[in-house]
């Protein structure tokens, strides 16, 4: 194969993954559609790759969604307000609760209810229920610990719903770590002190 | 002016000159949520300041302010916490007990860290509340030939029919009852009617006694009921094949009736 005939090829196959997601009703898995289109699954997945670089970088009015190895056509976020008088969508409020949990396991999944309850400090069971019945987060497995706790993790809804087009779009969490770190060492040179005393 | 009573988050009118106006106040749900506001509402860094230093005014809040019930154990214990601290604070002298023997005490730095790490995943909770459906990532709606084929096998009327008639044969109530009562039935009362029903001939199918309730409360609650005389080995209960008819049966030594 030529490098010219390479090249139609890749052309070819992006063309075939967004024709592939643009009828498809349900998220599809990279291995499922290298196999649809015949080639391996490492293949399939440098295409979309590439189809969602693409999507983005033209500015088009759609972008390719992935959460974990599920991938799925939605609308851009710029053009998302304007839809909502087709596409008319429940908006119910989440309230600042329920944001909490909700945050909490979108940046620490997966993680179990206690694991919320942890960082919030107050009971959690109805807030996460909330979610779970909202589709916002879902249940993933359980943790291989005593209890076999649910673990959750965020949900495709989730991403639409806050215009993400995969969990790296989450906003940066305000330098927790530099203020963790910060704090490590206010409490090191606390105890520096008391030695030297 | 008569004094009004404050309700948290319940807004309350004011008779204040001529336009009365409403204020609700917040309720925090868990202690840490308070302890920031105190931090942040006094302008002190979250990462520096003593907590013992916010001690008297959250329990001075607890005090004058009604919390969030479910999480009451919360606050108190780390209201307990703040008292250890200042009181340690206030004894400059005592040498801090070695770190063996104040593994269960509670500890400033633990605390200040899940205080900054609650603080994070708040301030991300809010950024994210405001990007909540401003910019919606729609997917596309799945069309009618996306929905699974109808069944093929044919349907007559006769099937409307019959399923008609099954809703029509669950009665109407006696008279509509002038407000919604919770209607409180125990397994005693059950228990009672089972032990009629038993008396008259000895044995019952059960179907038949659930086909008499109202409403599915009072079919579990007799169907609890059953469980229980099983259990009391008041009666046997039977079954000769799925589904089929389930006989409860008096036992002899048993105390029916």
């Amino acid at each position: 194969m030529t490098d010219a005939e390479a090249v139609e090829a890749a052309v070819d196959l992006d063309a075939y993954c967004e024709a592939l997601l643009f009828i498809a009703e349900r998220p599809l898995s990279s291995s499922e559609i290298g196999e649809l289109a015949g080639v391996p699954r490492l293949q399939a997945e440098a295409a979309l790759a590439d189809l969602r670089e693409r999507l983005d970088e033209d500015g088009r009015g759609i972008r390719l969604q992935h959460h974990d190895d599920a991938w799925q056509l939605v609308t851009a976020p710029q053009v998302g307000s304007r839809l909502a008088a087709y596409a008319a969508r429940e908006v119910a409020r989440i309230s600042p609760a329920a944001l909490e949990a909700l945050a909490v396991v979108a940046y620490r999944q997966p993680c179990t209810r206690g694991d919320v309850e942890r960082v919030r400090g107050v009971d959690s069971d109805y807030v996460i229920r909330s979610l779970l019945h909202r589709r916002l987060v879902i249940e993933l497995g359980r943790r291989d610990t005593p209890g076999r706790p649910v673990l959750f993790g965020t949900t495709f809804t989730f991403l639409e719903r806050f215009g993400l087009t995969s969990l790296d779009d989450l906003p940066p969490l305000s330098s927790e770590a530099a203020q963790l770190a910060a704090l490590t060492s206010v409490v090191t040179d606390a105890v520096a002190v008391v030695d030297d005393a | 002016m008569q004094p009004v009573p404050i309700v948290p988050d319940s807004p309350v009118s004011f008779p204040v000159g001529e336009t009365p106006f409403t204020i609700a106040l917040p309720v925090f749900e868990g202690p840490l949520q308070l302890l920031l506001h105190l931090i942040e509402s006094r302008q002190l860094d979250v990462l520096t300041v003593p907590l013992a230093d916010v001690a008297d005014a959250y329990v001075a809040h607890l005090a004058r302010h009604p919390v969030d019930v479910v999480n009451l154990s919360e606050f108190v214990a780390t209201a307990a916490q703040l008292i250890y601290l200042k009181s340690r604070r206030m004894l400059p002298t005592e040498p801090l007990p070695a770190l063996t023997e104040a593994i269960d005490e509670p500890d400033e730095d633990e605390l200040r860290r899940r205080l900054v790490e609650y603080r994070t995943l708040r301030d991300a909770s809010i950024i994210l509340g405001e990007r909540d459906g401003s910019a919606p990532l729609i997917r596309r709606e799945p069309r009618e030939s996306d929905l699974p084929e109808a069944p093929t096998e044919p349907m007559t009327p006769t099937v409307l029919a019959v399923a008609l008639e099954r809703l029509a044969a669950i009665p109407e109530p006696a008279s509509r009852p002038p407000e919604v009562v919770a209607r409180e039935l125990t397994i005693g009362q059950q228990i009672t009617v089972l032990r009629q029903a038993l008396s008259r001939g000895g044995r019952i199918v059960l179907q038949t006694i659930l086909a008499d309730c109202r409403s599915r409360t009072e079919a579990a609650v007799t169907f609890l009921a059953t469980l229980e005389l099983v259990r009391r080995r008041e009666v046997g209960a039977s079954q000769a094949d799925p589904f089929g008819p389930i006989v409860i049966e008096a036992l002899p030594h048993g105390r029916a009736g």
